[in-house]
């Protein structure tokens, strides 16, 4: 029998079937002296992306969980790989929470959103003044660059891992890692209750213990490309 | 500039390829010491050296699988090699996968379809130890290695030689598994994720 099957793919822009892209030559990404970049702070937002989810319990979250898969099925989080050059060595900004877990900017798209599109509202609502969940945010803030990874849960606190099997049931949920291109300056303004920390690929290299599978894994995803430091 | 648009890699089943056997071909160093100092003799005539390495996807089950070299009963490697000096490096992965992989016969002409690079290892030393960038205060890495994704076509005819077997192993087992495929295999399952992957049933 004939049957095509695809693994799960959400978003809109679907690619032509396979033609083999140009090999060989690396792909050219430029990044930045950490010294150009600002950092603020500010209040911290409410809303489903900030303040709501840090006090939320566990059992609370759970429920929510299971009611928006019910309502809305697989939930997508997208995130942004941030980099920037310190000491002649990539870094990635990772904002931290009460001193102890590590995150990547970004978080879960409304029901419907494009990927893109969801994730330039998440990059503003964590790390630029606006803050909120406006739709009338100047979207083409953010460079949004390739999609450089996807991670699936089976189940809402399950380890995630890095493809779906194909006698799973119905993940819940699925994680994309996009790269972001920095303008050459910019300020950040970080809610009061978190950190925006700039960490060296060596730090966290096969570090899941301190970072978790997802950001420990990020150099693997970058080591393709050739990064350009430019400082002048 | 955006852009998320995914490229798409087709995968057919395992058994829409046929695997024959070649002469053997034998490696060049008996143990990995060997294999160091081999490499320290032409780091000094010929600089760093630029290994290349190819990914070859199959189907079984739904789940994708790629092809691996196992010589003897544990180690297990990608088809690839190090390239001359000046080489290009498709042209070069092309050579390695028809020296590994290819029939030897003017009836099956090789027709390698050579994908895009997701991932380059650094070895700062003469040491076993790579890295995945090249680390701080290294200015004079030993070996850059580059991994392509090599598109099959639906059917395929392969010769193995005979000292080597090839295997098809799922992502689930590579994943984490450092200890028996070591880190750069154990590490393609993520590199791969990006990709939208297209299974073929016959």
């Amino acid at each position: 029998m004939g049957l095509e099957m695809r693994v799960a793919a959400e978003e809109v822009e679907a690619a032509p079937a396979a033609a083999p892209s140009a090999a060989g030559e690396p792909v050219g990404v430029e990044i930045y002296p950490l010294s150009r970049y600002y950092f603020g702070a500010r209040e911290a937002a409410g809303g489903d992306g900030g303040g709501g989810r840090e006090s939320a319990t566990g059992a609370d979250r759970e429920l929510r969980l299971k009611a928006n898969f019910a309502a809305h099925g697989l939930r997508t989080s997208v995130h942004g790989v941030l980099l920037v050059e310190l000491f002649d060595h990539p870094h990635v900004l990772l904002l931290q929470v009460r001193n102890s877990s590590f995150l990547l900017p970004g978080g879960r798209l409304r029901p419907g959103e494009q990927d893109v599109r969801g994730l330039k509202r998440k990059l503003s609502s964590k790390l630029s003044i606006v803050g909120d969940q406006d739709d009338e945010v100047e979207v083409d803030e953010w460079q949004i660059g390739e999609r450089i990874g996807m991670w699936w849960r089976s189940e809402f606190d399950a380890v995630p891992f890095p493809y779906l099997l194909p006698n799973a049931r119905a993940p819940k949920e699925c994680i994309k890692l996009f790269l972001i291109k920095l303008p050459v300056s910019r300020q950040f303004v970080v809610p009061r209750n978190m950190k925006l920390l700039a960490v060296p690929l060596s730090q966290i290299h096969n570090n899941a213990q301190v970072y978790g599978p997802i950001i420990a894994g990020i150099p693997n995803l970058l080591s393709k490309f050739s990064f350009n430091f430019i400082n002048d | 500039m955006v852009n998320s648009s995914s490229p798409v890699v087709n995968m057919y089943p395992l058994a829409n390829y046929t695997f024959g056997t070649k002469e053997p071909k034998m490696e060049k160093d008996t143990s990995v010491a060997d294999r160091l100092a081999r490499m320290k003799v032409n780091y000094m005539k010929e600089g760093m050296r630029t290994s290349v390495e190819a990914i070859l996807l199959v189907q079984e089950h739904n789940h994708p699988h790629i092809l691996l070299l196992q010589i003897g009963n544990t180690f297990c490697k990608l088809p690839g090699g190090r390239l001359k000096p000046g080489e290009n490096e498709i042209e070069g992965l092309k050579r390695k996968l028809c020296s590994k992989l290819a029939v030897n016969s003017p009836s099956f002409p090789p027709n390698w379809q050579v994908g895009e690079c997701v991932a380059v290892w650094w070895r700062p030393n003469f040491e076993t130890v790579m890295y995945p960038y090249c680390p701080p205060h290294i200015t004079k890495p030993k070996e850059c290695k580059k991994l392509f994704i090599v598109h099959l076509s639906e059917r395929e005819y392969f010769a193995v030689p005979r000292n080597l077997k090839l295997l098809a192993v799922p992502l689930f087992e590579l994943y984490d598994n450092v200890q028996r495929y070591g880190p750069v295999i154990s590490t393609i399952p993520q590199q791969l994720s990006r990709f939208q992957f297209n299974m073929v049933s016959s």
